[in-house]
């Protein structure tokens, strides 16, 4: 007998949503999902995707909208998932290592709305969405940023500035990515492009990635390009990536030397920076170093970095 | 002459990670301390440039990191710290946890059409963009309520591994879906590597895993290597494979050591995952994808569309409730593989034998024609990973620069651990030991002209070998390319 090897449960009804709702009500005690040492009950999944479907609602999503989820296992997965299903919404999920052109693809020919994605996606999502006219939120979520740092190839660079410099977030991206298209031509790299919000790209390749951060009054700006390609054998012995898809789990980078075949040094990358950046916000640089009380916000951030 | 504003300039040539955090995070922090003048110097305007004289990897507060191996890779870990609702956070996004935090735990779901798209999967086929499968509630439910309920035992006692990709149908269907379905609990995992696995099983005591047929090889290679180290979970009742064919060797060891039972489903996004089953009820045939699940029809049909007797090889063609709606916003490419009276043409090669159970051979686009021969890659595939120095293999036709093929075969040499702690594979196959095996095993015209040997295949999420990128002439959709001005 090859049939009914389930005890039939008793009729669930039809709808993803209305499933869930009806599971809910029977075992609204009982575990939903266990993750890491967190256990969530129907009764907290139920009540979590009620919240999502609510959040999205006040964006103006509804019945029928797109809304892409690029997200891995968590548990924010499965609130989104039933949250979109709540509103009569239509979930997109898809590939968390897809990049670039894989990603606009699927949001224009959506016409997502709205995108739930990690924080550390929103960089690869901000460089392609004016490409996408439809998609007016990027909702993030974890605080799952992955950062390698490699002595030859790195370069991070950071500012801080008031926000009240630039009228809108958008002049900011402009200015600093204007720069560094500068730099980087100086420096050799002929076809270096300001590509949107959040990258330069040479050869189609990310040169160096713009980050935009906010914080109260200021504006704190990531950025990190490269002198040469990093060795990342090492990183991939820390971080299992099945070997079939190592190609994939890192975006294509380049690098100043794969670009121009020079090796720069950092002194000199550093003097081309300064002057370019000085030129776009028409100020003036003085060497400096950190205050009294900054070092001692500094030794505090040290210390807390160091814990795992 | 008005004098120009003056920033500060920290240059830090030779810093280490924790500074590559600290060093941003401390002028932000002295600025804000500024703004409520708590502090007496007001900070000025800062840029900071920064190298690390040490490996490193900056990691966010919901990351997890190994810390032994990246010491052992002399790597430093430096942690960010948990940023608060009041922390930075990137320009134009809107944060899930302030969006929900304002909403309300009441909601109840609105009504909708069953035969509406509750999801967009992006599927991509061999050429062209990838295309938008329509997968309805009712597809869902059906897969559910029916299929699933036909082939396992499935109770709101279990609680499901949830290592595949939940993006993907085969998670999103057989491990979460059908989950709240039943009122049982999933397991998340994050990010998967063999021995989290392993870890995750036992530590949650887990009962069902969908997984793909290397999560399978992998664990049993750990269950092997590790018996004495790590304790074997034989909580699992039933476990299904898919995506890729499940090796018997590795099909009978993995349920011996985990004293398990492993069942072969064969589906489709556009047939929301399984259809059909091998397995069922210890029935197990060898190189078959199973019979159909209650409320699927499966057949076999010729190139007129006409079904083809027993033992005839033709495309396998599906129907059932849970066959998808379509393609977004693509009529054509929904024609193409839909008939008006619901046959769902898979694309996939086989036949069926005389007890009902089908078998693919092949991939209809993959089918390679040699000098106006037909060769099917996986038949040449098989072959050679029978090769006692082959762990794997992908033939493909590769197109010379004056349009001649040469049929190609990428071959994945077999890692036994023997060179331990150096984890290299081991010795590769000559040219001329695959050349002769395929020989011995090959009709001439279905014999590779060359050999690659690879560290490893191309694949998909689900174990599916991608041949367009082995075949070179697939475009790298992950580039941004700079519009024409």
């Amino acid at each position: 007998m090859i049939f009914g090897k389930s005890k039939a449960t008793d009729e669930v009804p039809l709808g993803l949503a209305l499933t869930l709702e009806e599971i809910t009500n029977r075992y609204r005690k009982r575990e939903a999902i266990r993750f890491e040492s967190r256990v969530y009950t129907y009764q907290e999944l139920d009540e979590e995707a009620n919240r999502v479907a609510g959040g999205l609602a006040s964006l103006g999503i509804g019945k029928g909208d797109r809304v892409a989820m690029m997200l891995p296992n968590i548990p924010e997965f499965v609130f989104s998932f039933f949250g979109i299903q709540k509103l009569g919404a239509i979930a997109v999920p898809f590939n968390t290592m897809y990049k670039g052109r894989e990603i606009s693809f699927i949001l224009k020919d959506s016409g997502a709305k709205a995108i739930i994605c990690l924080s550390n996606f929103s960089n690869l999502i901000q460089e392609i969405q004016s490409d996408c006219p439809e998609l007016k939120h990027v909702i993030v979520t974890g605080q799952r940023t992955f950062v390698f740092v490699e002595p030859d190839g790195t370069v991070n660079v950071q500012m801080v500035f008031e926000k009240s410099r630039f009228p809108e977030p958008s002049d900011a991206f402009h200015t600093i990515g204007g720069a560094l298209v500068s730099a980087f031509k100086e420096l050799g790299v002929k076809d270096a492009w300001y590509s949107h919000q959040g990258a330069i790209r040479s050869s189609g390749k990310k040169l160096a990635t713009i980050l935009l951060s906010e914080i109260e009054n200021l504006y704190v700006c990531n950025i990190m390009t490269w002198l040469q390609q990093m060795d990342t054998a090492p990183l991939f012995k820390v971080l299992y990536v099945p070997p079939e898809i190592k190609e994939r789990a890192l975006e294509p980078m380049t690098s100043i030397k794969a670009e121009t075949g020079q090796d720069v040094s950092l002194d000199g990358f550093k003097d081309v920076l300064v002057r370019r950046i000085g030129a776009a916000l028409g100020i003036e640089f003085e060497a400096g170093k950190l205050t009294r009380d900054e070092v001692i916000a500094y030794e505090k951030n040290r210390a807390l970095s160091a814990r795992i | 002459m008005a004098t120009k504003e003056t920033w500060r300039l920290i240059y830090n040539p030779e810093g280490d990670v924790a500074d590559v955090v600290a060093y941003g995070a401390s002028v932000a922090e002295g600025r804000i301390a500024g703004k409520y003048q708590l502090s007496t110097t007001m900070v000025p305007d800062t840029l900071i440039i920064q190298r690390s004289r040490e490996r490193g990897i900056i990691a966010g507060a919901d990351v997890g990191v190994e810390k032994d191996l990246a010491a052992a890779q002399k790597i430093t870990v430096a942690r960010l710290a948990r940023q608060g609702r009041n922390g930075a956070k990137a320009v134009g996004t809107i944060q899930l946890n302030e969006l929900t935090s304002k909403a309300t735990s009441k909601f109840k779901a609105v009504d909708v059409d069953p035969d509406e798209p509750a999801v967009l999967i992006y599927t991509s086929g061999t050429t062209g963009n990838p295309k938008g499968a329509m997968v309805t509630h009712r597809n869902f439910h059906f897969q559910c309520s029916t299929i699933v309920q036909s082939l396992l035992e499935f109770t709101h006692e279990d609680r499901v591994v949830g290592v595949l990709p939940l993006y993907h149908i085969y998670g999103l269907a057989n491990a979460m879906v059908v989950t709240v379905h039943y009122g049982a609990c999933l397991v998340l995992m994050p990010q998967y590597s063999p021995q989290s696995l392993l870890e995750t099983i036992e530590k949650h005591q887990a009962s069902m895993m969908p997984a793909i047929p290397s999560m399978y090889q992998l664990l049993l290679g750990l269950a092997r290597i590790k018996s004495r180290q790590v304790r074997i979970p034989t909580c699992l009742k039933h476990c299904m494979s898919g995506g890729a064919p499940l090796p018997l060797a590795v099909l009978k060891d993995f349920s011996e050591i985990f004293d398990t039972k492993i069942m072969e489903g064969y589906g489709l996004t556009e047939s929301t995952s399984s259809v059909c089953a091998n397995g069922v009820d210890g029935v197990f045939k060898e190189g078959s994808i199973g019979r159909p699940g209650k409320g699927v029809e499966m057949k076999i049909v010729d190139d007129q569309g006409k079904e083809v007797p027993d033992g005839t090889e033709g495309e396998i063609l599906i129907r059932s409730t849970t066959i998808f709606k379509g393609y977004w916003n693509n009529p054509a490419a929904t024609k193409a593989v839909l008939s008006a009276d619901g046959w769902f043409s898979t694309g996939d090669l086989g036949h069926r034998d005389a007890d009902g159970f089908y078998f693919i051979t092949d991939r209809k686009k993959d089918i390679i024609i040699s000098h106006g021969y037909n060769i099917s890659p996986r038949e040449v595939e098989e072959v050679l990973a029978e090769h006692p120095k082959v762990s794997e293999a992908a033939v493909v036709s590769l197109v010379g620069p004056k349009g001649d093929e040469t049929v190609t075969a990428f071959v994945v040499p077999k890692y036994s651990g023997v060179n331990g702690a150096t984890g290299a594979a081991d010795e590769a196959p000559t040219h001329r030991e695959l050349h002769e095996y395929c020989e011995l095993h090959l009709a001439p015209y279905k014999r590779p002209r060359s050999y690659v040997i690879v560290d490893a295949l191309p694949k998909s999420a689900t174990g599916k070998v991608l041949r367009k990128e082995l075949r070179g002439d697939a475009e790298d959709r992950r580039l941004i390319e700079r519009s024409a001005p």
